[in-house]
């Protein structure tokens, strides 16, 4: 089996007449931190949404551990081991905070669908052993005292882990977080940086698109840099910051009334 | 209102199983609707309370179960026993076949679909389509409830019959709460894209659905023709699928308030008979009313329980 390498390879994506990516290929190795920045409508999202199978590319080739993963569903990409969050945080908001995480055991569980009907002894313990797994990520993510509380009645940067959680009870390998420290405050943002190191100590890839240049440059190991669908810099966060291209398109529009 | 439940719950199944001996034979018949009707709300809350599914045909499943157990008993002399299993199997796979081409829909075309399945199903049955049928008439004169040479004519049969069908739909339901397909369910209604995008495969769970809740209203169709002996069109009607539909949203996708709505919708009609064409007038208020003053149900949903483990520091969390 290959590495656990993702690589895209002149990922194309259009709407209609607007080419949201343009050609983008990048590769992200086992065990980094990746970034991937750019303005506003960039097009960030959207190759997110081309790799989690929310969009099919229509053209280029998105291949994890050397296999094709373009064109298929969301959920056979996160029975490969990928798994996201999104920007809008999308809870199932009327749940509680266990059940939302235990929406991540889903894939993991073995149990068939009768087992909807009449239980079995060894769908029982099954069962059980998945809430333990829910339990053990209640207390990575500092959320027990919210178990049992619906998540669209809590904050907002709490709302933000309980997602983290629910993508990491999933034993993802590669894991893919929109924009996580939008909406966080100063404190919420450190924790969250704290919180991606233990992550990636755990073995696990992450791959982030960000908003806050500070914290991007803090955490990742290795950046792209997007504007209008295409790459227009890659390299270490050292790099990037001193790139003229990167500080005309990206830093320097923040003095513009770019959109 | 879990001290409510625990206390409730065993007093009325207590009440229901000695109803029958207070009752005289006319509220025999009103109590065995309830617990029929029951049943087939609660089939279909499965499909549109638990994964927010707007089925709007459920008649058709409860009538083709029940036109099931009379075609077999009347046409080829099973008895009634013997139609049970394909009174809950074909059902079950014309919802698997009904609902594959188009469970993708969005909430308000599939809900025009299921009701054009209702329309065509009470067309078939009505044009005596094949010859055993019926046509508009139905079907009666089906033999009474025997079990291994045991005649159960007797209405309080009838009765026990039915109660143990609920007892059994509402074993199932809970099952189902407390299992990965259950919580699947729950996921795809609150937010279909994040359920794809943590791995579920959401298609299979909403054909599942579909599937379980046939099933069930099949079943509880096999006791309605054994009620009546007789099975009619009218019965399973596109009307009765908008009751069980507005049952589940009016009592709030739970067990009490689908049984509330139940009693509501079919027991206090026969109450206050004396009113008639008033009553229906009344309840239309009623209904509108419970809407806007609690417009997720007059007992809300709540989810599948967590077990308890997990709930150990809640007393000082938020």
């Amino acid at each position: 089996m290959a590495h656990n390498e993702l690589i895209l390879t002149d990922v194309t994506k259009r709407f209609g007449g607007l080419t949201a990516v343009d050609a983008l290929s990048f590769k992200v190795s086992a065990g980094q931190i990746y970034g991937i920045i750019g303005p506003n409508g960039a097009g960030k999202t959207t190759v997110f949404n081309c790799i989690t199978g929310i969009y099919k590319s229509e053209q280029g080739s998105v291949k994890w551990r050397g296999e094709e993963i373009r064109g298929l569903t969301p959920y056979q990409i996160v029975d490969r081991g990928i798994v996201r969050t999104f920007q809008t945080i999308r809870l199932f908001s009327q749940m509680s905070v266990a059940e939302n995480v235990m929406s991540g055991r889903h894939i993991k569980s073995k149990q068939k669908l009768w087992h909807g009907i009449v239980h079995s002894p060894w769908s029982k313990r099954d069962e059980l052993a998945n809430w333990h797994k829910v339990e053990e990520q209640l207390d990575f993510f500092n959320l027990s005292e919210f178990a049992a509380i619906p998540t669209g009645s809590l904050p907002y940067g709490i709302q933000r882990r309980v997602e983290m959680a629910r993508a990491m009870a999933v034993d993802p390998t590669l894991l893919i977080l929109d924009e996580p420290a939008a909406g966080l405050n100063d404190k919420e943002t450190m924790e969250l940086l704290q919180t991606i190191f233990k992550i990636r100590d755990k073995g696990v890839t992450v791959l982030l698109i960000e908003h806050d240049m500070d914290m991007v440059m803090e955490v990742t190991d290795y950046l792209t840099v997007i504007n209008f669908g295409k790459k227009i810099a890659e390299g270490t966060p050292e790099a990037i910051q001193k790139d003229p291209a990167v500080i005309e398109a990206y830093l320097g529009s923040e003095d513009d009334d770019d959109e | 209102m879990k001290t409510i439940q625990r206390f409730a719950y065993p007093i009325f199944f207590a009440v229901m199983a000695i109803l029958p001996h207070v009752l005289d034979s006319r509220w025999q018949a009103v109590a065995i609707t309830f617990l029929i009707f029951a049943v087939v709300a609660l089939s279909q809350d499965i499909i549109l309370g638990k994964s927010g599914m707007f089925n709007m045909g459920q008649a058709l499943f409860f009538g083709l179960g029940a036109y099931t157990t009379a075609i077999l008993n009347n046409e080829y002399g099973w008895s009634i026993i013997a139609t049970i299993p394909l009174a809950i199997l074909i059902p079950a796979v014309c919802g698997v076949l009904l609902a594959g081409p188009i469970v993708h829909l969005r909430g308000d075309y599939l809900l025009v679909t299921t009701i054009g399945f209702n329309i065509v199903f009470v067309q078939v049955v009505q044009n005596n389509l094949g010859g055993i049928t019926g046509g508009p008439n139905g079907i009666f004169g089906l033999d009474s409830l025997s079990f291994y040479g045991i005649d159960l004519t007797s209405q309080v049969s009838v009765y026990y019959f039915a109660f143990a069908v609920l007892l059994l739909t509402l074993g199932i339901m809970r099952n189902l709460a407390g299992s990965k397909a259950g919580r699947a369910m729950h996921y795809l209604r609150e937010d279909q894209l994040a359920a794809e995008s943590i791995g579920i495969n959401t298609r299979i769970y909403k054909i599942f659905a579909f599937a379980l809740g046939a099933g069930i209203a099949g079943l509880a169709g096999t006791v309605f023709a054994v009620q009546y002996s007789a099975v009619s069109p009218e019965a399973f009607d596109f009307i009765q699928s908008v009751l069980f539909f507005s049952i589940v949203i009016v009592g709030g996708s739970s067990v009490p308030g689908v049984l509330i709505g139940v009693f509501v919708m079919f027991v206090l009609p026969e109450i206050f008979r004396e009113f008639a064409t008033w009553r229906f007038f009344i309840f239309g208020f009623a209904m509108i009313a419970a809407m806007i003053l609690r417009p997720r149900g007059i007992i809300p949903a709540t989810f599948g329980k967590i077990p308890k483990f997990l709930i150990k520091e809640n007393n000082h969390g938020a």
